[in-house]
């Protein structure tokens, strides 16, 4: 199997003063499927496109496997993509839209026909091999952009949010068969997004992008449980992390609606981050904090309790049979096991000696 | 809005429509009817909106020799002129469309300044060329010259179409190995066809009915075109209607029969600039 790995040293992209992307290394290994997640602008698409060889990069080094590529044209780095809005070409039957890219290597008729026919197999359009992309549903019209990057079976797929221009149902769908894909034909892919659920289950590595620079690197895993800063810990988790700004001075937290023990070593402005689902309802006084049930939402699988605290509203998780009502006064406690502290300044995460 | 002024709305603009109709077709049926007419009826008292006896004599006088010469010479010309125009317009509008070079923005203005100067302006400087080149009273005087005119137009008509192609197309065939080149040909070119077909058919239409030019710059019957050739039924002492009017009813039929067959393509090609899709 042909795998490629892509290497990313000090890459950055200006468009006159905008800087879109800041100095961003990153290691992809062959075979890894890691998902570039950011919030639109955020600069992970012009990452991919730099990789890509659609845009150029103002600074720094791209290889792949070891040749730096940063001056060859796409067509020559032998990769594949997948843009969303599919790029079919719309003159072209569905045969011809896969094909393309062996006609352009000059792939003989009979072959590419053998080639584009196992193709569509495999993508599940082998009855619609003459239709033109307008008769194509999304979900199809996905299948002949897919069918296309793999036919010449490249060393490097990109995906460019390839499922958000599907509707709901059918994107959950296309995910699943679209991990199926990329583990069965083993090649390196990345893949844009801005959508969390499709990086945490499509990723083994995630790369967390905001404002132009890398955030965090990691297994889902890893940064859901270990964000690095304020931003991963907010970006993630549906609701996400409950973040609250307090001050710690001789190891007390200060004037403040939280009984807190500070871990030691912990001190300044700093802001304490906890999981909806780590942490529990309890009576007013037992808790870590207490305030006025905002809302409680029935999730189905369980019930979210938003409790206002002070200036802010706390998230809780709680069991789907939880009766609590509006205007009800309730106290929340941590898990101690999974409290998150992060620099209030800088937003980075602060590591801090747990077993006291 | 309700449905008395609604109504009354339809109506009024159905009446503009039916004015503005007559006011096109009418002098086109005149013509037609003169053409049918004998010698002695067109100025017959009183006037008859179409002929007491129709008959074909004048197109059977109308279609000379020389009308054959005349016809042919403006098929060579306008199809030359279309040809070369819409082939260069294609490629300067696709240059003039990804382009992000401030002199080729400017450029493109200026292309603009050059629709400016009417043809009587231009036609003295552009007679003067044609002498000093010895391309007087040939074809190759008449292409150049309508080539000039028309190009402008015909770049800006493209690049209007050409901007509106979504981007992705031209990326995906870079990513699948495409060069430039084929790029143009087999993605841009082929997804162009409403606007060259609109541009085509402009471009036919100028220089079919181009009259000053093709009088200036061309001095024997052998090189003359139709604008040119119905001339000779104006003599000095007399106009001949009957055959002036078939000839100008045969002169109009491949224009006719063209935008006849093209013309969903056409409207489509115009309007395809003006509208985000």
């Amino acid at each position: 199997m042909i795998l490629a790995s892509v290497t990313l040293s000090s890459v950055s992209k200006f468009w006159g003063s905008f800087v879109a992307v800041e100095k961003i290394s990153l290691a992809m290994a062959d075979g890894e499927f890691i998902v570039l997640l950011g919030p639109s602008g955020c600069g992970k698409s012009t990452t991919m496109r730099m990789i890509a060889g659609l845009d150029d990069p103002s600074a720094g080094e791209i290889r792949i496997d070891d040749r730096v590529v940063n001056d060859l044209p796409p067509g020559k780095r032998d990769l594949a993509m997948v843009f969303q809005n599919y790029g079919l070409y719309p003159h072209m039957t569905v045969a011809d839209n896969i094909g393309y890219p062996l006609k352009v290597a000059g792939v003989n008729r009979e072959e590419r026909e053998r080639q584009v026919r196992a193709a569509a197999e495999r993508v599940e359009l082998g009855g619609l091999l003459e239709r033109k992309p307008g008769q194509l549903s999304g979900g199809q019209r996905q299948r002949v952009a897919l069918g296309r990057a793999i036919v010449r079976t490249p060393k490097l797929f990109l995906m460019d949010e390839p499922l958000s221009n599907l509707d709901a149902k059918l994107r959950v769908y296309m995910r699943a068969e679209l991990k199926h894909l990329q583990r069965d034909l083993g090649t390196t892919t990345i893949y844009v997004t801005h959508d969390q659920v499709e990086a945490m289950t499509l990723a083994d590595r995630v790369a967390v992008m905001a404002n132009g620079k890398l955030q965090q690197v990691g297994t889902p895993l890893d940064i859901y449980n270990t964000p690095a800063n304020v931003f991963v810990a907010g970006f993630l988790g549906n609701p996400p992390m409950n973040l609250l700004p307090i001050a710690i001075a001789d190891g007390r937290v200060q004037d403040s609606e939280l009984t807190l023990a500070a871990p030691a070593g912990v001190n300044g402005a700093i802001t304490v981050g906890q999981r909806p689902e780590d942490m529990r309802l309890s009576e007013t006084d037992a808790g870590n904090m207490a305030g006025e049930v905002y809302t409680t939402e029935l999730l189905g699988d369980s019930t979210l309790v938003t409790v206002k605290v002070g200036k802010n509203l706390v998230a809780v998780k709680t069991d789907k049979n939880t009766k609590v009502h509006m205007g009800e006064n309730v106290g929340i406690r941590f898990d101690p096991k999974h409290l998150h502290f992060f620099d209030t300044t800088s937003g980075t995460r602060v590591a801090f000696d747990a077993s006291r | 809005m309700n449905t008395r002024s609604h109504r009354s709305r339809q109506a009024a603009l159905l009446a503009l429509n039916v004015v503005l109709a007559l006011i096109i077709l009418v002098p086109f049926f005149w013509m037609v009817s003169v053409s049918l007419k004998p010698a002695a009826e067109p100025f017959s008292i009183p006037a008859r909106l179409w002929p007491e006896n129709p008959t074909f004599d004048n197109y059977i006088t109308a279609f000379r020799p020389e009308f054959r010469t005349y016809f042919m010479n403006s098929v060579i010309v306008s199809l030359s002129t279309v040809i070369i125009t819409v082939s260069l317009a294609l490629l300067a509008a696709y240059a003039f469309t990804r382009t992000h070079v401030r002199l080729l923005i400017i450029a493109m203005t200026l292309v603009i300044v050059t629709q400016m100067f009417p043809a009587s302006a231009i036609i003295i400087p552009i007679y003067k060329m044609m002498k000093g080149a010895n391309l007087l009273n040939t074809y190759t005087s008449l292409i150049l010259a309508y080539v000039t005119v028309t190009l402008p137009v015909a770049i800006w008509m493209l690049r209007g179409f050409m901007a509106n192609l979504p981007l992705t197309l031209e990326e995906a065939a870079a990513i699948d190995g495409a060069g430039p080149f084929r790029t143009f040909f087999e993605i841009i070119v082929p997804l162009c066809r409403p606007g060259i077909v609109a541009t085509a058919v402009f471009v036919l239409i100028v220089t079919w009915q181009e009259f000053l030019f093709a009088l200036s710059f061309t001095s024997t019957k052998e090189m003359r075109t139709l604008p040119v050739g119905v001339n000779d039924f104006i003599g000095q002492y007399g106009i001949r209607y009957g055959e002036l009017m078939a000839s100008s009813v045969m002169i109009s039929m491949p224009v006719v029969a063209v935008f006849f067959f093209l013309q969903r393509q056409f409207v489509a090609g115009l309007t395809a600039g003006a509208v985000k899709g």
